[in-house]
């Protein structure tokens, strides 16, 4: 399960989050954790260079995109190495969204095709569409494969 | 879009998304437009904090003013969106498009263009281009927009906005009202439509229709309709799954479209994928098959049904990869399930040329994953003995896994072989030593022929792999990634290597059978293994090179190898992955190791002050979870705690710490207490921490608790040593006052200091040990500590025989009195002022135990005399002499009872001569011994219910009578105190979360305290202190208690109880002393099944007094006895009159000044009996000059 897919911009201002099975009182403790963590690690980190921290029995990938800083949790199935595999079609999904790392006004001005594309990757905490162009085409309505 | 101008979120809602003003009649939209839009001012000042969605109190003017200009925003537009063609013709219509866009604008937006969307193509653009994409930055989504959502569904033709639309439903659909998406934060819809009782739009209000708009399209079975039949079927996935008549609807959606395109009648293209090829049938086909295992993949699993069974199993074939991901998922969890049925269904599959093969190249990490989970739980079934076939084909899948390209992949495969993913908790230790067996021995052979599965030498081409190099291989490779995730995946793996390991050698790896598995390879690997686990390397190793067929490589070597590597990443910089990598450290440290190396790891590490709380006491829990598996390695664990204690004090929660001294206590069996006992004491002889000393920042004899919150934290965890100890020192050294080996009248004949330590010393070194060390700490330590270790001091006194109960006596006794003189003369030095009571500090304290301590000598002096008073006249008991002796050993019971836990069907305050005239009482009144205790312990019923979780029944109210209301009061208050700061985690839980992989609580952060805990308001802190500071001030009247809350911290009296409490399980009822021994295995076992489970006080029997008093009742008759009954109970066993005689059968050195030499054929007269020893007198003096003391019984032929 992916417990949670977090933007969070430079300061900590939680941009987009999504919880999967999350109790609602936990999700507080979550966000600032994971912007605490953000903070703490994420000074002078490379674009899309992968960060990693564990909580029990719960994965932590994070990293950096432009202005951006993504936060994926996970368990089970979900450990760090599956989603480094999340957090990489996340970023290449913004990127293709927003032409390069995005700065936060960019990242702003594509919000809603930002969603539509977290959509259609992260679906009820499980990982859907891993493949740019299957992405690209579903969050047009268009059919996964064409004829 | 892209000329919009600004840097935050609120500038891009504020933007004018259109260059097309309209004026605004309606009264409502002006006085939206005229206000600098409240709601994005209050949503920015969220912004500008860092935890946006919080609610602190300053914002809650603003926010209240927010609500109710949404609210009225919404619910005028939201009634005008009711009726949408009409609101349509109004005249008043026009796109209301001001300066700043607040969420009622956008939601107005999209109802003026839902209506006007058949008129004007410029709106569709509208809406895609800056109406949805904006609402898209609030949090969540007003249930009122759905009616206009829904028209648009049915009515927009454009693709981008029926997108949009679909998302925005399954959001309504989703949202629970309260689960926000960040972005700007919007209010509790539903709670505002409520507000307004009249006509507010709710999510139960919409969400039927969404359904059956959604219903109805995710059947619409038009060709150029499929793609919306898609969305659709997955925006329903989102309603909350509490609906079983949508879950219904939904399964019937589902397998409704399975049965039309599931069956497939061509064997998968491989590489169809996206837009190749294909007709235009198929291609549809394809993707309704992907929408459909999708959608099943989201609804709950329904293992007994033969139908889900059959649909998920047919995603296998599907030619859409994310389709067949989903159903090897499915099947993965139905196999963990039911693996027959499941491998029933699947068994043509895993043959060498099925379709489980060709995922073994399918490009999808998590298809493969899902793989190896499968293969694994089929191969491992029980339900599939007489199918050996079936699991040697899912078994072989899951050995070709481990070559695969994707780190994913191959360490699930490792980590399935490993055993770890055993869904019974029951055979965890079996299967994962099976796993290591499997590891270590299996070697991989790839399937050549699709002929047959004939496993048995068929290696031809390929070379055969033995499992563990390539596993061994892999993850060295791995450790030199720069990846983190990578790093920290493949430190996992190693522990997870290392918990099989040790369970492989728990187990004994004998025990499993060998036969089965052994072929060419294996021989040599027999011999690492063995050479691994216990014989001495050199001589190993060199035979195992020779029968290894051009392998010089051990599994030892290849693990030290790994090791070797692992080692290096500590040096990674993610403190994390180090972290990780020092618990795979600790899992594959087994105990014959030197320890060295492990111990300047961690030291050095936790140097580094980057490590959070939270991982450190993960670490500790890690070595709980490490001892569990291998017991042997007690204090090898112990000196790593610390390490911990002594390194990080201000990070490690003393409960942690606590429990892994409680449990390798009790777990090191009756050899190893001593020295894990004095493994918990090593912490109090450290040198006290020297303020900005860096030099020892290595050295794990140092203490480095530099600032003063560490040594504030280091003084707490020598309070819970000190405490520790006193609690548990006659635990570890079996020696208690009720199974006493000691004659009772042993002490009256030492009362000389010197010789009583030097004969306590010899008898129980462990426990002179203990004292000793709390002596010093009564005399040396911080205020906080001396309380604690006096506390410490008379549990000890309570518990155990003499002599130690004396010599703690007169150690206390000096305290006091010394105090006092002290004080007199130095008076005048130290200008009047009082230092503390006394220099100790302790006076006032000390008193009371004394006084208890006063009252059970008193009492036993009494006793004595009393006794001797009946012999000498030779009168019989009264019963009114009875009760009031009852009385006054009940009453010493309740004192007792106040200091410590003691069992108290077997305590005897007035010594063990009091046994026999109690017990008479007992049995004349039918009081049963346990019904006779109230004692909280013995009362409660269990471990569980006893850690502060639930708070106790007032102990001290229920014993009544004799107590003092000052007492009762104080304990009373004590308990409350506890309840009202409970709300720590117990560490007993979080031992068996921990152990059980529960991980979904959220972590603290410590910041977030304030914000976390709503309920607790400025009121309820004061109340707080308040408590805090009179349990401070009441320290004094309820000094009785043997916990160390008295700083009022709450970890010591959490731990307190937590030890108290827990305590009860290591007195078993047996009455005889023998018992003990075999009880501290016994509780071993109960605290290795489960910690938490409760640990029942057994009912003890009525007579629990030992065994050579008894019969040394019968043998004594006393003289001139008339009635039996009471006239030979009251004798005293030492004052039996019938003198017998005997012969020693040989020669014995006295080992203590009560003690006699004898040589062999001395004719000796036996005076009585006791405990084993026989007090005997001599005819003629021995060489020593003494005429009589105690021999052992044994050494005395009685004729």
């Amino acid at each position: 399960m992916i417990l949670a897919v977090l933007f969070a911009n430079s300061v900590g201002n939680v941009l987009i989050e999504r919880f999967n099975g999350v109790p609602a009182e936990e999700r507080l403790h979550w966000r600032s954790f994971l912007v605490k963590l953000g903070a703490d690690n994420l000074k002078g980190v490379k674009n899309e260079e992968l960060l990693v921290a564990c909580h029990k029995s719960v994965y932590i990938v994070y990293t950096m995109l432009g202005d951006v800083s993504i936060f994926l949790v996970g368990k089970d199935e979900y450990d760090e190495l599956a989603l480094a595999e999340t957090i990489y079609i996340i970023t290449a999904a913004v990127k293709d969204v927003c032409g390069k790392p995005p700065t936060e006004r960019v990242f702003l001005d594509k919000y809603g095709r930002i969603c539509l594309c977290l959509d259609e990757i992260v679906w009820n905490g499980l990982l859907e569409n891993t493949d740019k162009d299957r992405i690209k085409r579903l969050i047009r309505l268009k059919p996964p494969s064409e004829v | 879009m892209a000329e919009s101008s600004g840097t935050t979120l609120m500038d891009l809602i504020s933007a004018d998304p259109t260059p097309v003003p309209a004026q605004s009649t309606s009264s409502s939209a002006s006085s939206t437009a005229s206000q600098p839009s409240p709601a994005s001012a209050s949503a920015a000042s969220h912004l500008n904090h860092p935890m946006s969605t919080k609610t602190t109190l300053g914002e809650k003017k603003s926010k209240r003013a927010t609500l109710m200009q949404i609210q009225n925003d919404t619910i005028s537009v939201a009634k005008a969106a009711l009726n949408p063609v009409k609101a349509n013709i109004m005249p008043q219509r026009q796109r209301q498009k001001k300066k700043p866009v607040s969420y009622s604008q956008l939601a107005r937006s999209i109802h003026e263009l839902a209506a006007t969307l058949d008129q004007q193509k410029s709106s569709q653009k509208q809406l895609v281009n800056h109406v949805f994409p904006k609402l898209a930055v609030y949090n969540s989504v007003d249930p009122s927009l759905a009616p206009s959502l829904l028209m648009l569904n049915q009515q927009c033709e454009d693709r981008n906005v029926l997108r949009y639309v679909y998302y925005y439903l399954a959001r309504i659909l989703s949202d629970t009202g309260m689960t926000p998406g960040g972005g700007i934060p919007t209010p509790n819809w539903d709670a505002l439509a409520d507000i307004d009782a009249g006509g507010g739009v709710t999510r139960a209000d919409v969400v039927p229709r969404i359904v059956n708009q959604l219903t109805t399209e995710a059947t619409n079975s038009e060709f150029e309709f499929h793609a919306r039949r898609l969305q659709a079927l997955k925006a329903l996935t989102y309603s909350p799954s509490g609906n079983s008549e949508l879950l219904s609807k939904l399964y019937e959606i589902v397998f409704g479209i399975l049965e039309k395109v599931g069956d497939v009648p061509h064997k998968r293209k491989k590489g169809v994928f996206g837009t190749k090829g294909g007709d235009k049938e198929s291609i549809m086909r394809s993707n309704l098959q992907y929408a459909a295992m999708s959608a099943l993949r989201r609804l709950p699993l329904d293992p007994g049904n033969p139908l889900f069974l059959h649909r998920a199993a047919q995603g296998v074939f599907f030619a859409d990869p994310v389709a067949v991901r989903h159903s090897l998922e499915i099947l993965s969890e139905l196999a963990t399930r039911d693996p027959y049925s499941v491998a029933m269904t699947l068994e043509k599959l895993a043959s060498p040329a099925g379709a489980l093969q060709d995922i073994l190249h399918m490009n999808d990490v998590l298809a493969r994953v899902s793989l190896a989970r499968l293969c694994h739980s089929i191969s491992r079934a029980r339900a599939l003995d007489e199918r050996p076939d079936i699991r040697s084909q899912f078994n072989s899948i899951l050995y070709q896994l481990l070559l695969d390209p994707s780190e994913r992949v191959c360490y699930e495969a490792i980590l399935c072989i490993l055993g770890k993913y055993d869904n019974t908790e029951r055979h965890e230790m079996d299967e994962r030593a099976a796993g290591w067996y499997r590891l270590t021995r299996e070697i991989l052979k790839l399937p050549e022929a699709p002929s047959l599965s004939s496993k048995d030498k068929s290696h031809k081409t390929k070379r055969p792999q033995p499992l563990i190099k390539l596993v061994m291989r892999r993850l060295e490779s791995s450790f030199r990634s720069f990846s983190r995730p990578v790093l920290h995946a493949a430190a996992r793996v190693v522990q997870e290597m290392g918990k099989s390991r040790a369970a492989a050698f728990a187990m004994g790896l004998q025990d499993i059978d060998e036969s089965v598995h052994v072929n060419a390879f294996s021989d040599a690997l027999d011999d690492a293994e063995t050479n691994e686990s216990s014989h001495p390397e050199g001589i190993r190793r060199t035979s195992s090179i020779s029968a290894g067929p051009g392998r010089n490589d051990t599994i030892a070597s290849l693990l030290a190898a790994l090791m070797e590597v692992v080692r290096t990443t500590v040096a990674c910089e993610c403190v994390y992955v180090r972290a990780m990598v020092i618990k795979a450290l600790i899992w594959m440290q087994s105990p014959d190791e030197s320890l060295d190396e492990l111990k300047s790891i961690i030291a050095s590490e936790l140097s580094d002050p980057g490590w959070p709380a939270a991982l450190v006491n993960d670490v500790l829990l890690t070595l709980h979870a490490r001892f569990k598996a291998t017991p042997d390695m007690a204090v090898i664990l112990l000196e790593i705690a610390r390490i911990f204690a002594t390194k990080v004090p201000g990070k490690i929660d003393a409960d942690v710490l606590q429990l892994l001294w409680k449990t390798c206590l009790v777990g090191a069996g009756p050899d190893g207490k001593h020295t894990a006992l004095e493994a918990v004491t090593i912490v109090l002889d450290l040198p006290p921490p020297q303020p900005g000393s860096m030099a020892g920042l290595t050295s794990i004899d140092r203490v480095s608790a530099s600032d003063p919150k560490s040594a504030l934290a280091l003084q707490k965890l020598v309070q819970a040593a000190v405490w520790f100890l006193g609690e548990n020192a006659n635990y570890a050294a079996s020696e208690y006052a009720w199974e006493s080996a000691t004659p009772p009248g042993t002490a009256l004949m030492m009362l000389d200091a010197d010789k009583m330590v030097a004969a306590a010393s010899s008898r129980n070194p462990t426990l002179a040990g203990a004292l000793t060390r709390l002596q010093r700490c009564a005399f040396s330590g911080s205020w906080e500590v001396r309380i604690v270790a006096i506390q410490a001091l008379t549990t000890i006194a309570i518990r155990s025989g003499e002599p130690f109960r004396l010599q703690i006596y007169e150690f206390l006794y000096t305290l006091a009195e010394g105090g006092v003189q002290s004080q007199l003369s130095e008076m005048h030095l130290s200008n009047g002022e009082d230092q503390g009571a006394s220099g100790t500090g302790l006076g006032v304290l000390i008193t009371p135990m004394l006084k208890v301590l006063d009252e059970m000598y008193v009492g036993q002096d009494e006793l004595i005399k009393d006794i001797r008073h009946h012999d000498n006249a030779n009168k019989e008991w009264k019963d009114e002499e009875l009760k009031k002796l009852y009385e006054n050993h009940e009453r010493l019971l309740d004192f007792v009872s106040m200091f410590c836990y003691i069992p108290r069907a077997k305590y005897l305050p007035l010594g063990p001569i009091s046994a026999k005239l109690i017990d008479i009482y007992r049995t004349k009144h039918n009081i049963t011994a346990s019904t006779g205790s109230t004692d909280p312990a013995v009362v409660a019923t269990g471990i569980s219910d006893l850690i502060y979780e639930s708070t106790q029944p007032a102990p001290a109210a229920s014993n009544s009578s004799g107590l003092d209301d000052d007492l009762v009061n104080a304990w009373a208050a004590n308990l409350g105190d506890d309840g009202l700061l409970g709300n720590n985690a117990p560490a007993m839980s979080r031992v068996n979360e921990f152990l059980s992989g529960v991980g979904t609580d959220a972590p603290d952060v410590e910041e977030e305290n304030v914000f976390s805990r709503p309920s607790v308001g400025y009121d309820d802190m004061w109340a707080k202190t308040l408590l805090e500071t009179s349990e401070l001030e009441e320290e004094d009247a309820r000094s009785g208690s043997s916990s160390p809350d008295s700083t009022g911290s709450v970890e010591s009296s959490i731990s307190s109880h937590f030890g108290g409490m827990n305590y009860p399980s290591l007195f078993s009822s047996k009455p005889s002393s023998q018992a003990t021994a075999k009880s501290g295995g016994s509780k071993y076992q109960s605290t290795y099944e489960g910690y938490g489970s409760p640990i029942r006080e057994e009912p003890p029997p009525p007579y629990s007094y030992s065994e050579p008093q008894s019969r040394e009742s019968f043998e004594n008759p006393v003289a001139g006895s008339g009635s039996r009954s009471y006239e030979s109970d009251d004798e005293e066993p030492r004052k039996s009159t019938g003198t017998r005689f005997g012969t020693a059968l040989y020669d014995f050195t006295a080992g203590g000044d009560d003690e006699l030499n004898l040589t062999a054929e001395e004719e000796l007269e036996i005076e009585y009996e006791v405990d084993g020893w026989f007090y005997v007198k001599k005819k003629r003096p021995g060489r020593d000059g003494k005429m009589a003391g105690l021999v052992p019984v044994l050494y005395v032929n009685q004729s």
